[in-house]
Protein backbone atom coordinates (compact mmCIF):
# COMPACT_ATOMS: atom_id res chain seq x y z
CA UNK A 1 0.00 0.00 0.00
CA UNK A 2 1.34 3.40 -0.91
CA UNK A 3 2.09 5.49 2.14
CA UNK A 4 2.91 2.57 4.40
CA UNK A 5 6.57 3.56 4.47
CA UNK A 6 5.69 7.12 5.37
CA UNK A 7 3.59 5.96 8.32
CA UNK A 8 6.42 3.69 9.49
CA UNK A 9 8.84 6.61 9.26
CA UNK A 10 6.51 8.77 11.32
CA UNK A 11 6.24 6.00 13.89
CA UNK A 12 10.03 5.95 14.27
CA UNK A 13 10.15 9.74 14.52
CA UNK A 14 7.43 9.62 17.19
CA UNK A 15 9.40 7.01 19.16
CA UNK A 16 12.61 9.02 18.87
CA UNK A 17 10.76 12.15 19.99
CA UNK A 18 10.28 10.62 23.45
CA UNK A 19 13.71 8.98 23.75
CA UNK A 20 16.38 10.60 25.93
CA UNK A 21 18.27 13.51 24.43
CA UNK A 22 21.71 12.77 23.04
CA UNK A 23 22.80 16.34 22.40
CA UNK A 24 24.99 18.04 25.00
CA UNK A 25 24.95 21.80 25.45
CA UNK A 26 28.69 22.31 25.03
CA UNK A 27 30.01 25.11 27.21
CA UNK A 28 27.83 24.06 30.16
CA UNK A 29 28.34 20.33 29.77
CA UNK A 30 31.11 18.40 28.09
CA UNK A 31 31.74 14.83 27.08
CA UNK A 32 34.56 13.15 29.02
CA UNK A 33 37.86 13.48 27.19
CA UNK A 34 39.58 10.13 26.62
CA UNK A 35 42.99 9.29 28.01
CA UNK A 36 44.76 9.30 24.63
CA UNK A 37 43.28 12.59 23.48
CA UNK A 38 45.50 14.72 21.26
CA UNK A 39 45.34 18.01 23.12
CA UNK A 40 47.89 20.70 23.92
CA UNK A 41 51.47 19.44 24.31
CA UNK A 42 53.24 19.18 27.64
CA UNK A 43 57.00 18.79 27.99
CA UNK A 44 58.55 17.31 31.08
CA UNK A 45 61.79 19.29 31.12
CA UNK A 46 63.40 17.06 33.77
CA UNK A 47 63.04 14.01 31.55
CA UNK A 48 64.00 15.71 28.28
CA UNK A 49 67.52 14.89 27.10
CA UNK A 50 67.43 17.37 24.20
CA UNK A 51 67.99 14.68 21.58
CA UNK A 52 65.82 16.46 19.01
CA UNK A 53 64.14 13.28 17.84
CA UNK A 54 60.70 14.87 18.18
CA UNK A 55 61.74 17.67 15.84
CA UNK A 56 63.03 15.16 13.30
CA UNK A 57 59.90 13.00 13.49
CA UNK A 58 57.55 15.88 12.74
CA UNK A 59 56.22 15.84 9.17
CA UNK A 60 55.69 19.59 9.13
CA UNK A 61 58.82 20.76 11.02
CA UNK A 62 56.65 22.25 13.72
CA UNK A 63 59.11 21.84 16.56
CA UNK A 64 62.22 23.96 16.95
CA UNK A 65 64.51 23.66 19.91
CA UNK A 66 67.70 25.31 21.06
CA UNK A 67 70.25 23.90 23.44
CA UNK A 68 73.43 24.88 25.24
CA UNK A 69 76.15 22.74 26.64
CA UNK A 70 76.40 23.02 30.42
CA UNK A 71 79.29 20.98 31.76
CA UNK A 72 78.95 17.60 30.07
CA UNK A 73 75.19 17.77 29.60
CA UNK A 74 72.98 19.47 27.06
CA UNK A 75 70.67 22.11 28.48
CA UNK A 76 67.36 22.92 26.80
CA UNK A 77 66.93 26.67 26.52
CA UNK A 78 64.17 26.98 23.97
CA UNK A 79 61.36 24.66 22.91
CA UNK A 80 58.82 26.20 20.60
CA UNK A 81 56.05 24.50 18.61
CA UNK A 82 54.64 26.35 15.64
CA UNK A 83 51.27 24.93 16.53
CA UNK A 84 49.46 26.45 13.55
CA UNK A 85 51.19 23.94 11.29
CA UNK A 86 50.67 21.00 13.66
CA UNK A 87 48.51 18.10 12.45
CA UNK A 88 48.28 16.52 15.94
CA UNK A 89 49.35 13.19 14.47
CA UNK A 90 51.32 12.26 17.57
CA UNK A 91 54.51 11.11 15.82
CA UNK A 92 56.65 13.38 18.03
CA UNK A 93 55.14 11.99 21.21
CA UNK A 94 55.60 8.46 19.91
CA UNK A 95 59.29 8.88 19.08
CA UNK A 96 60.30 10.54 22.37
CA UNK A 97 62.72 8.01 23.89
CA UNK A 98 62.36 9.34 27.46
CA UNK A 99 58.58 9.85 27.38
CA UNK A 100 59.10 13.53 28.14
CA UNK A 101 56.72 14.93 25.56
CA UNK A 102 53.07 14.07 25.83
CA UNK A 103 49.56 15.26 25.10
CA UNK A 104 47.31 16.86 27.68
CA UNK A 105 43.55 17.11 27.61
CA UNK A 106 43.51 20.87 27.00
CA UNK A 107 41.44 21.51 23.90
CA UNK A 108 41.26 25.27 23.98
CA UNK A 109 44.33 26.64 22.24
CA UNK A 110 42.69 29.69 20.70
CA UNK A 111 44.57 32.95 20.57
CA UNK A 112 43.48 36.45 19.77
CA UNK A 113 46.68 37.38 18.00
CA UNK A 114 48.69 35.52 15.39
CA UNK A 115 51.93 36.17 17.23
CA UNK A 116 50.71 34.31 20.28
CA UNK A 117 49.97 31.11 18.39
CA UNK A 118 53.40 29.39 18.73
CA UNK A 119 53.32 27.14 21.75
CA UNK A 120 56.33 28.04 23.90
CA UNK A 121 56.99 25.06 26.11
CA UNK A 122 60.44 26.10 27.34
CA UNK A 123 62.12 29.48 27.27
CA UNK A 124 64.85 29.95 29.83
CA UNK A 125 68.46 30.89 30.35
CA UNK A 126 71.13 28.26 30.75
CA UNK A 127 72.89 28.08 34.13
CA UNK A 128 76.05 30.18 34.56
CA UNK A 129 78.65 27.43 34.05
CA UNK A 130 77.97 27.15 30.35
CA UNK A 131 80.98 26.50 28.19
CA UNK A 132 79.96 26.99 24.61
CA UNK A 133 76.87 27.67 22.62
CA UNK A 134 75.70 25.21 20.03
CA UNK A 135 73.75 25.64 16.89
CA UNK A 136 70.00 24.82 16.95
CA UNK A 137 69.38 21.09 16.69
CA UNK A 138 66.41 21.25 14.38
CA UNK A 139 67.82 23.27 11.57
CA UNK A 140 65.27 23.43 8.75
CA UNK A 141 66.45 21.58 5.67
CA UNK A 142 66.77 23.80 2.62
CA UNK A 143 64.77 21.47 0.37
CA UNK A 144 61.50 22.42 2.01
CA UNK A 145 60.28 25.57 0.42
CA UNK A 146 57.37 25.83 2.85
CA UNK A 147 59.92 26.32 5.60
CA UNK A 148 61.41 29.32 3.97
CA UNK A 149 58.02 30.89 3.55
CA UNK A 150 56.96 30.25 7.12
CA UNK A 151 58.29 32.70 9.66
CA UNK A 152 60.73 31.03 12.00
CA UNK A 153 59.56 30.18 15.45
CA UNK A 154 62.18 32.30 17.15
CA UNK A 155 61.19 35.47 15.40
CA UNK A 156 57.58 34.82 16.20
CA UNK A 157 58.33 34.27 19.84
CA UNK A 158 60.26 37.50 19.96
CA UNK A 159 57.32 39.24 18.40
CA UNK A 160 54.88 37.63 20.79
CA UNK A 161 56.91 38.83 23.76
CA UNK A 162 56.61 42.35 22.57
CA UNK A 163 52.94 42.16 21.69
CA UNK A 164 49.88 42.17 23.86
CA UNK A 165 49.30 38.99 25.86
CA UNK A 166 45.56 39.51 26.05
CA UNK A 167 44.82 36.32 24.18
CA UNK A 168 46.32 34.00 26.74
CA UNK B 1 6.66 27.98 -32.33
CA UNK B 2 8.68 28.69 -29.23
CA UNK B 3 12.40 28.70 -29.76
CA UNK B 4 14.37 27.22 -26.87
CA UNK B 5 17.97 27.77 -26.17
CA UNK B 6 20.44 25.75 -24.15
CA UNK B 7 22.02 27.49 -21.21
CA UNK B 8 24.78 26.84 -18.70
CA UNK B 9 24.38 26.48 -14.96
CA UNK B 10 27.18 26.37 -12.46
CA UNK B 11 26.50 23.71 -9.88
CA UNK B 12 28.92 24.30 -7.02
CA UNK B 13 31.67 24.70 -5.93
CA UNK B 14 29.93 26.05 -2.84
CA UNK B 15 26.81 23.94 -3.05
CA UNK B 16 26.02 21.83 0.03
CA UNK B 17 25.07 18.74 -1.95
CA UNK B 18 28.40 18.55 -3.74
CA UNK B 19 29.77 17.34 -0.38
CA UNK B 20 32.77 19.59 -0.59
CA UNK B 21 34.19 21.93 -3.17
CA UNK B 22 33.20 20.32 -6.44
CA UNK B 23 31.79 22.07 -9.48
CA UNK B 24 29.68 20.72 -12.31
CA UNK B 25 29.12 22.91 -15.32
CA UNK B 26 25.66 21.85 -16.47
CA UNK B 27 24.35 22.57 -19.94
CA UNK B 28 20.59 22.56 -19.64
CA UNK B 29 17.71 22.42 -22.04
CA UNK B 30 14.87 23.66 -19.89
CA UNK B 31 15.27 21.48 -16.83
CA UNK B 32 16.92 18.55 -18.59
CA UNK B 33 20.66 18.06 -18.45
CA UNK B 34 22.23 17.98 -21.91
CA UNK B 35 25.84 17.89 -20.85
CA UNK B 36 27.67 17.94 -17.55
CA UNK B 37 31.29 18.85 -17.14
CA UNK B 38 32.77 17.94 -13.76
CA UNK B 39 35.44 20.40 -12.66
CA UNK B 40 37.57 19.37 -9.73
CA UNK B 41 40.78 20.60 -8.16
CA UNK B 42 39.50 23.08 -5.59
CA UNK B 43 40.91 20.99 -2.77
CA UNK B 44 44.14 19.99 -4.48
CA UNK B 45 47.02 20.00 -2.02
CA UNK B 46 49.59 17.99 -3.93
CA UNK B 47 49.69 15.14 -1.45
CA UNK B 48 51.63 12.91 -3.84
CA UNK B 49 54.34 15.54 -4.22
CA UNK B 50 54.42 16.23 -0.48
CA UNK B 51 55.24 12.58 0.06
CA UNK B 52 58.53 13.01 -1.77
CA UNK B 53 59.73 15.47 0.88
CA UNK B 54 58.65 13.32 3.83
CA UNK B 55 59.95 10.06 5.25
CA UNK B 56 57.84 6.94 4.87
CA UNK B 57 56.38 7.25 8.36
CA UNK B 58 55.81 10.98 8.08
CA UNK B 59 53.49 10.49 5.11
CA UNK B 60 50.95 8.52 7.18
CA UNK B 61 49.17 11.63 8.57
CA UNK B 62 48.78 12.95 5.01
CA UNK B 63 46.92 9.83 3.89
CA UNK B 64 44.33 10.62 6.58
CA UNK B 65 43.51 13.76 4.73
CA UNK B 66 42.61 12.06 1.48
CA UNK B 67 39.39 10.46 2.64
CA UNK B 68 38.99 12.03 6.03
CA UNK B 69 35.72 10.22 6.72
CA UNK B 70 37.39 6.81 6.74
CA UNK B 71 40.95 7.75 7.66
CA UNK B 72 42.02 4.36 8.96
CA UNK B 73 41.34 2.70 5.61
CA UNK B 74 43.58 5.22 3.88
CA UNK B 75 46.39 4.67 6.40
CA UNK B 76 46.02 0.96 5.97
CA UNK B 77 46.37 1.02 2.20
CA UNK B 78 49.53 3.09 2.38
CA UNK B 79 51.26 1.07 5.09
CA UNK B 80 50.38 -2.11 3.23
CA UNK B 81 52.22 -0.83 0.18
CA UNK B 82 55.33 0.06 2.23
CA UNK B 83 55.19 -3.26 4.07
CA UNK B 84 55.05 -5.05 0.74
CA UNK B 85 58.06 -3.05 -0.41
CA UNK B 86 60.05 -3.88 2.72
CA UNK B 87 58.79 -7.41 3.25
CA UNK B 88 57.73 -6.68 6.82
CA UNK B 89 55.53 -9.18 8.60
CA UNK B 90 52.62 -7.71 10.51
CA UNK B 91 51.72 -9.35 13.85
CA UNK B 92 48.36 -11.07 13.98
CA UNK B 93 47.02 -8.80 16.69
CA UNK B 94 47.82 -5.71 14.65
CA UNK B 95 45.93 -7.17 11.70
CA UNK B 96 42.87 -7.61 13.89
CA UNK B 97 43.18 -4.10 15.30
CA UNK B 98 43.35 -2.83 11.73
CA UNK B 99 40.22 -4.73 10.82
CA UNK B 100 38.28 -3.43 13.83
CA UNK B 101 39.36 0.20 13.47
CA UNK B 102 39.08 0.03 9.67
CA UNK B 103 35.55 -1.33 9.76
CA UNK B 104 34.59 1.30 12.35
CA UNK B 105 35.95 3.90 9.93
CA UNK B 106 33.89 2.34 7.16
CA UNK B 107 30.83 2.55 9.39
CA UNK B 108 31.49 6.24 10.07
CA UNK B 109 31.86 6.88 6.35
CA UNK B 110 28.74 4.94 5.35
CA UNK B 111 26.72 6.71 8.04
CA UNK B 112 27.74 10.03 6.51
CA UNK B 113 26.94 8.70 3.05
CA UNK B 114 23.42 7.60 3.90
CA UNK B 115 22.78 10.53 6.25
CA UNK B 116 23.78 13.23 3.82
CA UNK B 117 22.07 11.37 0.99
CA UNK B 118 18.77 11.50 2.80
CA UNK B 119 19.44 15.18 3.44
CA UNK B 120 20.09 15.70 -0.29
CA UNK B 121 16.76 14.10 -1.09
CA UNK B 122 15.09 16.21 1.58
CA UNK B 123 14.71 13.95 4.62
CA UNK B 124 16.22 15.70 7.60
CA UNK B 125 15.43 13.19 10.36
CA UNK B 126 17.38 10.39 8.73
CA UNK B 127 20.42 12.64 8.63
CA UNK B 128 20.21 13.39 12.35
CA UNK B 129 19.79 9.75 13.34
CA UNK B 130 22.73 8.66 11.21
CA UNK B 131 24.91 11.33 12.79
CA UNK B 132 23.93 10.18 16.26
CA UNK B 133 25.52 6.77 15.67
CA UNK B 134 28.42 8.33 13.83
CA UNK B 135 29.17 10.33 16.94
CA UNK B 136 29.43 7.13 18.99
CA UNK B 137 31.70 5.61 16.34
CA UNK B 138 33.98 8.62 16.43
CA UNK B 139 34.03 8.60 20.24
CA UNK B 140 35.22 5.00 20.11
CA UNK B 141 37.91 5.82 17.54
CA UNK B 142 38.95 8.82 19.62
CA UNK B 143 39.40 6.61 22.64
CA UNK B 144 41.59 4.26 20.62
CA UNK B 145 43.70 6.74 18.67
CA UNK B 146 43.32 10.16 20.29
CA UNK B 147 41.83 11.80 17.22
CA UNK B 148 38.30 11.78 15.95
CA UNK B 149 38.72 11.96 12.19
CA UNK B 150 42.37 12.09 11.15
CA UNK B 151 43.37 9.00 13.07
CA UNK B 152 46.96 8.26 11.89
CA UNK B 153 46.56 4.92 13.61
CA UNK B 154 48.31 2.52 11.27
CA UNK B 155 52.09 2.27 11.39
CA UNK B 156 54.48 0.54 9.05
CA UNK B 157 54.56 -2.97 10.51
CA UNK B 158 51.48 -2.72 12.70
CA UNK B 159 49.38 -0.16 14.49
CA UNK B 160 50.26 2.71 16.82
CA UNK B 161 48.87 1.30 20.04
CA UNK B 162 46.94 -1.56 21.55
CA UNK B 163 43.30 -1.13 22.48
CA UNK B 164 42.76 0.53 25.86
CA UNK B 165 41.20 -1.51 28.67
CA UNK B 166 37.55 -2.19 28.11
CA UNK B 167 37.53 -0.68 24.62
CA UNK B 168 36.75 -3.94 22.83
CA UNK B 169 33.81 -4.55 25.15
CA UNK B 170 32.51 -1.07 24.37
CA UNK B 171 32.76 -1.73 20.63
CA UNK B 172 31.04 -5.07 21.09
CA UNK B 173 28.20 -3.41 22.98
CA UNK B 174 27.84 -0.76 20.29
CA UNK B 175 27.77 -3.44 17.61
CA UNK B 176 24.95 -5.20 19.49
CA UNK B 177 22.97 -1.99 19.31
CA UNK B 178 23.83 -1.13 15.72
CA UNK B 179 21.41 -3.49 13.84
CA UNK B 180 18.39 -1.88 15.55
CA UNK B 181 19.73 1.52 14.51
CA UNK B 182 20.10 0.33 10.91
CA UNK B 183 16.49 -0.91 11.11
CA UNK B 184 15.52 2.61 12.07
CA UNK B 185 17.30 4.11 9.04
CA UNK B 186 15.65 1.49 6.86
CA UNK B 187 12.26 2.42 8.24
CA UNK B 188 12.90 6.14 7.92
CA UNK B 189 14.74 6.38 4.63
CA UNK B 190 14.84 3.16 2.61
CA UNK B 191 11.17 2.33 3.03
CA UNK B 192 9.99 5.87 2.40
CA UNK B 193 7.94 6.10 -0.80
CA UNK B 194 9.03 9.65 -1.58
CA UNK B 195 12.66 8.61 -1.25
CA UNK B 196 12.09 5.63 -3.53
CA UNK B 197 10.29 7.72 -6.11
CA UNK B 198 13.25 10.09 -6.20
CA UNK B 199 15.93 7.43 -6.48
CA UNK B 200 14.54 4.38 -8.31
CA UNK B 201 15.47 4.20 -11.99
CA UNK B 202 17.48 7.39 -11.69
CA UNK B 203 21.12 7.47 -12.75
CA UNK B 204 21.24 3.91 -14.00
CA UNK B 205 24.72 2.45 -14.27
CA UNK B 206 24.88 -0.76 -16.30
CA UNK B 207 27.27 -3.47 -15.04
CA UNK B 208 29.31 -3.52 -18.28
CA UNK B 209 29.69 0.27 -18.21
CA UNK B 210 30.67 0.18 -14.55
CA UNK B 211 33.42 -2.33 -15.29
CA UNK B 212 34.58 -0.41 -18.36
CA UNK B 213 34.84 2.80 -16.38
CA UNK B 214 36.72 1.01 -13.59
CA UNK B 215 34.13 2.04 -11.02
CA UNK B 216 34.57 0.35 -7.66
CA UNK B 217 33.04 0.09 -4.23
CA UNK B 218 29.32 0.23 -3.45
CA UNK B 219 28.76 2.13 -6.71
CA UNK B 220 29.97 -0.93 -8.64
CA UNK B 221 28.20 -3.46 -6.46
CA UNK B 222 24.96 -1.49 -6.79
CA UNK B 223 25.03 -2.50 -10.45
CA UNK B 224 25.21 -6.14 -9.47
CA UNK B 225 28.90 -6.79 -10.09
CA UNK B 226 30.19 -9.00 -7.32
CA UNK B 227 33.62 -7.55 -6.71
CA UNK B 228 34.70 -6.75 -3.20
CA UNK B 229 38.45 -6.92 -2.58
CA UNK B 230 37.82 -8.28 0.90
CA UNK B 231 36.32 -11.36 -0.76
CA UNK B 232 37.98 -11.37 -4.18
CA UNK B 233 41.57 -10.88 -3.00
CA UNK B 234 41.48 -11.13 0.79
CA UNK B 235 44.16 -9.02 2.43
CA UNK B 236 45.04 -8.97 6.12
CA UNK B 237 42.87 -11.46 7.97
CA UNK B 238 39.67 -10.94 5.99
CA UNK B 239 39.67 -14.57 4.86
CA UNK B 240 38.87 -15.58 8.43
CA UNK B 241 35.55 -13.77 8.61
CA UNK B 242 32.18 -14.90 7.44
CA UNK B 243 30.31 -12.12 5.65
CA UNK B 244 28.30 -11.49 2.50
CA UNK B 245 28.79 -8.96 -0.26
CA UNK B 246 25.52 -7.12 -0.77
CA UNK B 247 24.62 -6.52 -4.41
CA UNK B 248 22.10 -4.35 -6.21
CA UNK B 249 20.00 -5.30 -9.22
CA UNK B 250 19.25 -2.30 -11.39
CA UNK B 251 22.29 -0.11 -10.76
CA UNK B 252 20.19 2.95 -9.97
CA UNK B 253 20.64 5.45 -7.15
CA UNK B 254 18.48 3.40 -4.82
CA UNK B 255 20.56 0.26 -5.30
CA UNK B 256 23.79 2.11 -4.61
CA UNK B 257 22.27 3.54 -1.46
CA UNK B 258 20.86 0.19 -0.40
CA UNK B 259 24.24 -1.47 -0.92
CA UNK B 260 25.77 0.85 1.65
CA UNK B 261 22.92 0.17 4.05
CA UNK B 262 23.36 -3.59 3.73
CA UNK B 263 27.15 -3.28 3.90
CA UNK B 264 26.77 -1.70 7.33
CA UNK B 265 24.99 -4.83 8.54
CA UNK B 266 27.85 -6.94 7.17
CA UNK B 267 30.56 -4.87 8.80
CA UNK B 268 28.80 -5.26 12.13
CA UNK B 269 29.19 -9.01 11.60
CA UNK B 270 32.89 -8.61 10.73
CA UNK B 271 33.63 -6.50 13.81
CA UNK B 272 31.82 -8.93 16.10
CA UNK B 273 33.81 -11.85 14.73
CA UNK B 274 37.07 -9.90 14.94
CA UNK B 275 36.46 -9.00 18.59
CA UNK B 276 35.74 -12.63 19.37
CA UNK B 277 38.94 -13.78 17.65
CA UNK B 278 41.26 -11.04 18.93
CA UNK B 279 40.59 -12.01 22.54
CA UNK B 280 42.46 -15.28 22.01
CA UNK B 281 45.51 -13.56 20.55
CA UNK B 282 48.31 -12.18 22.63
CA UNK B 283 51.36 -10.40 21.35
CA UNK B 284 52.76 -7.13 20.08
CA UNK B 285 50.82 -4.72 17.89
CA UNK B 286 53.86 -3.72 15.84
CA UNK B 287 56.31 -5.98 14.07
CA UNK B 288 60.10 -5.78 13.85
CA UNK B 289 60.72 -2.64 11.86
CA UNK B 290 64.01 -0.71 11.76
CA UNK B 291 63.94 2.76 13.29
CA UNK B 292 64.94 4.44 10.06
CA UNK B 293 62.77 3.01 7.34
CA UNK B 294 64.82 2.51 4.19
CA UNK B 295 63.08 0.12 1.83
CA UNK B 296 65.20 -1.57 -0.85
CA UNK B 297 65.16 -0.11 -4.36
CA UNK B 298 61.96 -1.11 -6.09
CA UNK B 299 58.28 -0.45 -6.23
CA UNK B 300 55.13 -1.88 -4.72
CA UNK B 301 51.43 -1.51 -5.26
CA UNK B 302 48.85 -2.40 -2.64
CA UNK B 303 45.13 -1.94 -2.83
CA UNK B 304 42.35 -2.32 -0.31
CA UNK B 305 38.60 -1.91 -0.30
CA UNK B 306 37.63 1.37 1.34
CA UNK B 307 34.16 2.74 1.88
CA UNK B 308 34.32 4.52 -1.48
CA UNK B 309 35.91 1.78 -3.53
CA UNK B 310 39.33 0.37 -4.23
CA UNK B 311 42.16 2.59 -3.07
CA UNK B 312 45.58 1.71 -4.36
CA UNK B 313 48.95 3.07 -3.28
CA UNK B 314 51.92 2.80 -5.58
CA UNK B 315 55.20 3.49 -3.80
CA UNK B 316 58.56 3.71 -5.53
CA UNK B 317 61.73 3.55 -3.48
CA UNK B 318 65.22 4.61 -4.50
CA UNK B 319 66.75 3.23 -1.33
CA UNK B 320 66.70 6.53 0.57
CA UNK B 321 64.58 7.22 3.67
CA UNK B 322 62.13 9.20 1.53
CA UNK B 323 59.86 7.75 -1.16
CA UNK B 324 60.91 8.54 -4.72
CA UNK B 325 57.30 8.63 -5.84
CA UNK B 326 53.92 7.90 -4.31
CA UNK B 327 50.84 7.57 -6.46
CA UNK B 328 47.34 7.10 -5.14
CA UNK B 329 44.54 5.45 -7.08
CA UNK B 330 41.60 7.32 -5.63
CA UNK B 331 38.24 5.59 -6.02
CA UNK B 332 36.19 8.78 -5.67
CA UNK B 333 38.00 10.38 -8.59
CA UNK B 334 37.62 7.34 -10.84
CA UNK B 335 33.96 6.87 -9.88
CA UNK B 336 33.33 10.40 -11.14
CA UNK B 337 34.47 9.44 -14.65
CA UNK B 338 31.03 8.35 -15.77
CA UNK B 339 29.19 11.28 -14.16
CA UNK B 340 28.70 13.21 -17.41
CA UNK B 341 26.88 10.42 -19.23
CA UNK B 342 25.07 9.38 -16.08
CA UNK B 343 23.52 12.84 -15.66
CA UNK B 344 22.42 13.32 -19.27
CA UNK B 345 18.68 13.40 -19.75
CA UNK B 346 17.83 13.79 -16.09
CA UNK B 347 16.33 16.77 -14.33
CA UNK B 348 18.35 19.29 -12.34
CA UNK B 349 16.87 17.92 -9.12
CA UNK B 350 18.19 14.47 -10.03
CA UNK B 351 21.73 15.80 -10.35
CA UNK B 352 21.85 16.06 -6.57
CA UNK B 353 20.46 12.54 -6.18
CA UNK B 354 22.91 11.00 -8.65
CA UNK B 355 25.98 12.79 -7.33
CA UNK B 356 25.05 11.92 -3.75
CA UNK B 357 24.58 8.25 -4.61
CA UNK B 358 28.17 8.03 -5.90
CA UNK B 359 29.37 9.12 -2.44
CA UNK B 360 32.41 11.07 -3.50
CA UNK B 361 34.90 12.55 -1.09
CA UNK B 362 36.54 15.70 -2.33
CA UNK B 363 39.73 15.28 -0.35
CA UNK B 364 40.26 12.12 -2.34
CA UNK B 365 39.06 13.45 -5.71
CA UNK B 366 41.48 16.36 -5.67
CA UNK B 367 44.17 14.57 -3.66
Amino acid sequence: MFGKGLVKGLEITWKEFWSPKTVIQYPEAQNPIPERFHGRFVLDTDKCIVCGMCANACPNKVISLKKQKVGTKQFLTNYVMNIQYCMFCGLCVETCPKDALHFSKVINMNQYFYNNIPLVLVQREAPAEQVEQEKPAAKPTPQLKADALAPTAESEVAASKASDKEGE
Amino acid sequence: MIRTQEYNLNFGPQHPSTHGVFRILLTLDGERVVKAEPICGYLHRGVEKLAEARTYTQFIPYTDRLDYLAAMLQNWGYVMAVEKLMGVEVPEKAEYMRVISGELSRLASHLIAIGTYSLDIGAFTGFLLAFRERETTMDLLEELTGSRMTLSYARIGGVAADAPDGWLEKVDKFMDKMPTCIDEYDGLITGNEIFQARTREVGVLKPETAINYSISGPSLRGSGVDYDLRKAKPYGVYDRFDFDVPLGKNGDCFDRFDCRMKEMRQLVRIIKQAIQQIKEIDGPVIGKVPKVIKPPVGDAYAEIETSKGIIGYYVVSDGSPKPYRVHVRRPSFINLGYLDEMLRGYLVADVVAILGSLDIMLGEVDC
